[in-house]
């Protein structure tokens, strides 16, 4: 971790000196004001030159302490996955902030004034593309070994199981703050809807409709979660009426444990990951493992999971005994 | 929640399952004011119609040992939940006695000459 500190502060510096330096080395041949937003017909707003330098370089290093923060949480470097995010963004945040002032300088140099300035074209478009790009190689290249497999000696915890009797084990867990967002976004579907309905709004509006309910789906959906373990498998129902359904055999499970896993480590809450890393996180805390014959996981916030990997595990065994 | 069900156990389905979950409570796995799971999902685990696990809970409320709130769904009450256990042991042991042939009064004496 100290690495990446000693790494971040470095990357700050040269993220710094290049947004300092390229505008004041070019600053004679630069209006001021800057054209510094634009619309489709040309340049619409403005700042001095010394306002766009202090914000270019705050939006650098306000991001900075947040991901010096994140670090120093402790948390975040843990996994393999969240290392990665890590990383991604702290270079595709900065190589962002660059182009975009790059961007700037070029639109406004050599011009007069600054309603004159160049359109943007496809800065933008490289832009974007050279931050995700440095982003996802930085990620890519430095998110390190791969996460620990639970130490090869240590058997995974088993409940004993009876002849002639039936165990099942249910649990669910609820996000007050995503069920929150749920009715905040519902309300404001509903305002937007019957606004646009009535023609009191139009354009822009209609799009923060979609927003809006996109947002109260996911919010809907990952405001609580239930887990079923039978001998029939794992059942995982969403949302506050426990559909859909995801149902995951025994025979693609090879075992089960616990272990307290958090949404930094992740990537932040709510269905995360990639088939074969993925992750349900509701809240941080006690998750219910499970491993998959193809070598996948599956990572599930939920209360009770000791008792719940038990079960499975007991599962498993009896399915291999029979 | 973890809820170990008797196929052989004759007595009837809501009665096995409020013992089921009167031993998941005693066995530490909830707490007072925790949330159960809704009432479907165990009916749906267990493989059985959600009107006979609302009539267990509706017991266990009677007891005193859950609650049920509107908009909260079932939780459990305020109650020592050790004691729950012990209810449940005792049930268990009472039922066991009767299989022997051993009555009420017979059990209590056995209990009485423990130390």
């Amino acid at each position: 971790m100290n690495r990446a500190l000693t790494a971040a502060g470095i990357w700050g510096l040269i993220v710094t000196a290049v947004l300092v330096s390229v505008p004041l080395a070019l600053r004679d041949r630069l209006p001021d004001p800057l054209a510094t937003h634009w619309s489709g017909a040309g340049p619409d707003n403005h700042m001095s030159f010394t306002q766009n330098l202090l914000f270019t370089v705050a939006m650098a290093l306000v991001a900075l302490a947040i991901m010096v923060g994140v670090a120093l949480h402790g948390k975040a470097f843990e996994r393999r996955l969240s290392r990665a995010y890590w990383w991604g963004f702290l270079v595709g945040w900065g190589l962002f902030v660059i182009g975009m002032e790059l961007s700037i300088v070029y639109s406004n140099l050599d011009v007069s004034d600054w309603t004159r300035a160049r359109p943007l074209g496809w800065g933008v478009a490289a832009t974007m593309a050279v931050a995700a790009a440095g982003g996802v190689l930085a990620g890519y290249l430095l998110r390190g070994a791969p996460d620990q497999a639970p130490e090869p000696g240590e058997a995974p915890p088993r409940l004993r199981l009876k002849a002639g009797q039936r165990s099942v084990w249910v649990s669910r867990v609820s996000n007050a703050w995503l069920a929150a967002l749920a009715v905040v976004s519902g309300v404001g579907a509903l305002v937007l809807g019957v606004s646009t309905a009535l023609g009191l709004m139009e354009g822009a509006a209609s799009g923060l409709l979609g927003v809006s309910v996109i947002l109260l789906v996911a919010g809907l959906l990952t405001s609580s979660a239930t887990v079923r373990i039978t001998q029939d498998g794992v059942a995982m129902g969403f949302g506050p009426l426990g559909w859909p359904v995801r149902r995951i055999r025994l025979s693609k499970i090879e075992s089960a444990w616990s272990e307290v896993r958090h949404p930094s480590q992740v990537g932040g809450w709510g269905l995360r990951g990639v088939p074969g890393m993925a992750a349900i996180m509701l809240r941080g805390g006690d998750c219910l493992v499970l491993r998959y014959h193809s070598g996948g996981q599956l990572v599930v916030s939920i209360d009770d999971a000791a008792r719940g990997a038990a079960l499975l595990n007991a599962l498993l065994a009896e399915r291999v005994g029979r | 929640m973890l809820l170990t069900l008797d196929l052989n156990d004759p007595r009837p389905l809501h009665e096995q399952v409020a013992g089921a979950i009167r031993r998941a409570i005693g066995d530490g796995s909830y707490a007072a004011g925790d949330r159960l799971p809704p009432a479907r999902d165990l009916a749906d685990a267990l493989g059985i119609n959600a009107n006979t696990v609302l009539r267990a809970l509706r017991e266990l409320r009677d007891e005193g040992l859950l609650e049920f709130r509107r908009g909260r769904g079932v939780s459990v009450a305020g109650v020592p939940t050790g004691r729950a256990l012990i209810v449940q042991r005792a049930r268990d042991l009472l039922e066991e006695a009767k299989k022997y042939g051993y009555s009420r009064d017979d059990l209590i004496d056995v209990l009485k000459e423990l130390p």
